[in-house]
């Protein structure tokens, strides 16, 4: 399989529209010049800050559209961008979603992103599916509307939208009243340990997005190769099926930064696999 | 027997392929991978005697010649570096060669001795890295007399293991520099490091792409590059080369190897072929083997520099 796609050298576009949720929560939208599937990525560079990987919330109206939270230097510059202003957009990277069958959609937090467009698709493809989302408060839950619309269950830390409990506890319990043929999952790697582990019990398959220090985007520099396989999420993933997820050793557990070291705690020995 | 089977300083290979230093040998599991994918040998990222986090990003960045990358020789340190060879000494036993970077001669002959402990199969010393001129100045590679200093210092306390020198195609006389090399003691050299630095600018905005600004030029544009300075190296020296630069073939293999390298780096092309590239070559250089009724690579090498039709 050829790789390389002119799209993956790097170009500056002008943002063509910013949707502002709230202070903190924006879409940028670009004219779109390359495909992308949902739970593929793109890396965006603001010149002469740095250059980090988003997941595409939206594919739409031949716009290509990135989420992001003011949660560091680089999304709060993005906070102060405004329609006109150049940033470098290249991809689509990684591999997305492989919709199949009756699918329950599980976000998390800024996990939720990429979920919406993977949502439009299924929807475009009259396939049937259910959602449960969560978030820490109502405020920072994304896409309320979106969701709505197609009957999402949410789950907040503090009660303030749906219920107050674990979005995995609304999973669990939709996998008892429903049958599912795959679990799809965004957000926190606790909450996607869960995910895992209902879809072992249940023996349905599950497609999760995971998220490592990433540098090239393209499967050449090391940086997010997982622990035990050796899985370069930029590139296998960052959504792993059920068996591949077999195969992360450092799945749920501390990680690397970007020297390359192990974060925190030491890891249990790997596997071999 | 193995038709591909080679020896580089005294080390069997069972693939002439190497996986190339700086592509994705950071931690064992990702140099476990390209092993398992068919390598003869994988060469660890350059490891440093403190940790370092790089450049940041873009630091690698694909052109329609190949790679342009500025990722600043990022590596968890000596220490961190340790445990991922101990690890994948435990969990695979295709040869290791331990890639090492330091600012002074001094350093390198500190960082020898400390990864020597580890028993890699083979220590290569890049003193050619293009991207972090602004912080060490000139590469050694540039330089014969710094060279040779930064080679007797690795072999003083190698221990014993085969010491490889990685060269850069830009210096004065490769001829030199390999004689250099083998003088001081240098079990082998790898040729050739990333070119230039070169640079990409984003026309958009008028801005250097890479955050560093400049970075070295990998991939298919250097192949020819590559196979001149092997070629200069082997009518130079007798040392066991790992001809490096631009594969993404089988034949681009082999004009290395006809070019007079022992083995065959590989690095850049992961981008394209993925590390399934690896299989594909070495299946490629048997066919091309059993097709020209050649029984080893031993036949092949050094084609270019010999009388008469091969």
């Amino acid at each position: 399989m050829n790789l390389v796609l002119p799209s993956h050298a790097i170009r500056s576009l002008p943002i063509q529209q910013v949707a502002t949720h709230s202070a903190e929560l924006k879409s940028i939208l670009f004219e779109q010049t390359f495909a992308a599937e949902p739970g593929q990525f793109v890396m965006l560079w603001i010149p002469g800050l740095d250059e980090k990987p988003f997941s595409v919330s939206d594919v739409r109206d031949g716009k290509i559209e990135i989420t992001a939270k003011a949660v560091g230097p680089f999304s709060r510059a993005l906070m102060e961008c405004r329609p006109g202003d150049r940033l470098g957009l290249r991809g689509p990277f990684g591999r997305g979603f492989r919709p199949r069958g009756r699918g329950l959609v599980v976000g998390g937090g800024m996990g939720i992103a990429p979920l919406r467009y993977l949502v439009h698709r299924i929807e475009r493809d009259r396939a049937s599916f259910r959602v449960a989302l969560g978030a820490r408060t109502a405020a920072e839950m994304m896409f309320i509307g979106d969701f709505s619309k197609c009957g999402a269950e949410f789950a907040t830390d503090d009660g303030t939208l749906g219920k107050q409990c674990l979005v995995t506890g609304l999973a669990a319990r939709l996998c008892v009243e429903e049958a599912f043929d795959v679990i799809y999952g965004c957000g926190p790697e606790p909450m996607l340990v869960a995910l895992k582990k209902l879809a072992d019990e249940r023996g349905i398959d599950c497609q999760l997005s995971l998220e490592r220090h990433m540098k090239c985007g393209i499967g050449v520099c090391g940086s997010c190769c997982v622990d035990g396989s050796g899985i370069c999420i930029c590139r296998e993933g960052p959504v792993l099926d059920r068996a591949e997820l077999d195969r992360v050793a450092d799945f749920g557990r501390p990680h690397r930064d970007a020297t390359g070291a192990r974060k925190g705690l030491v890891p249990e020995p790997p596997t071999t696999n | 027997m193995n038709p591909l089977a080679v020896q580089i300083a005294g080390v069997a290979l069972e693939s002439p392929l190497v996986l190339a230093s700086g592509v994705l040998g950071t931690t064992s599991a990702s140099l476990r991978r390209v092993a398992q994918a068919g390598a003869g040998a994988v060469t660890t990222k350059s490891c440093s005697l403190a940790a370092r986090a790089g450049h940041p990003a873009p630091c690698v960045l694909p052109w329609p010649g190949g790679l342009i990358n500025a990722v600043g020789l990022s590596n968890p340190g000596v220490e961190g570096e340790l445990e991922e060879l101990a690890e994948y000494r435990r969990t695979c036993a295709t040869p290791l060669f331990v890639s090492i970077f330091a600012g002074s001669a001094d350093e390198f002959g500190q960082l020898a001795r400390r990864v020597a402990a580890a028993k890699p199969d083979l220590i290569e010393v890049n003193v050619s890295c293009p991207n972090v001129e602004s912080e060490f100045g000139t590469p050694f590679a540039a330089d014969p007399e710094a060279c040779g200093r930064v080679v007797r210092e690795v072999k003083e306390n190698a221990g014993g293991v085969p010491v490889s020198i990685k060269l850069s195609a830009q210096c004065a006389s490769l001829a030199r520099m390999a004689v250099v090399c083998r003088q001081n003691g240098a079990d082998a050299v790898t040729a050739i490091n990333t070119v230039g630095p070169g640079m990409w600018i984003d026309v958009g905005t008028g801005r250097p792409a890479l955050s560093n600004k400049v970075g070295g030029v990998s991939g298919p544009a250097i192949l020819p590059i590559a196979v001149r300075a092997v070629y200069e190296i082997r009518k130079a020296v007798d040392l066991p080369i790992i001809g490096t630069g631009g594969v993404s073939s089988a034949d681009d293999a082999l004009q290395l190897i006809m070019a007079g390298a022992d083995a065959v780096g590989v690095g850049s092309g992961v981008y394209a072929g993925g590390v399934e590239l690896f299989g594909e070559i070495n299946r490629g250089l048997a066919a091309f083997l059993k097709e020209r009724g050649f029984d080893s690579l031993a036949q092949v090498k050094g084609l270019a520099e010999r009388e008469g039709r091969p």
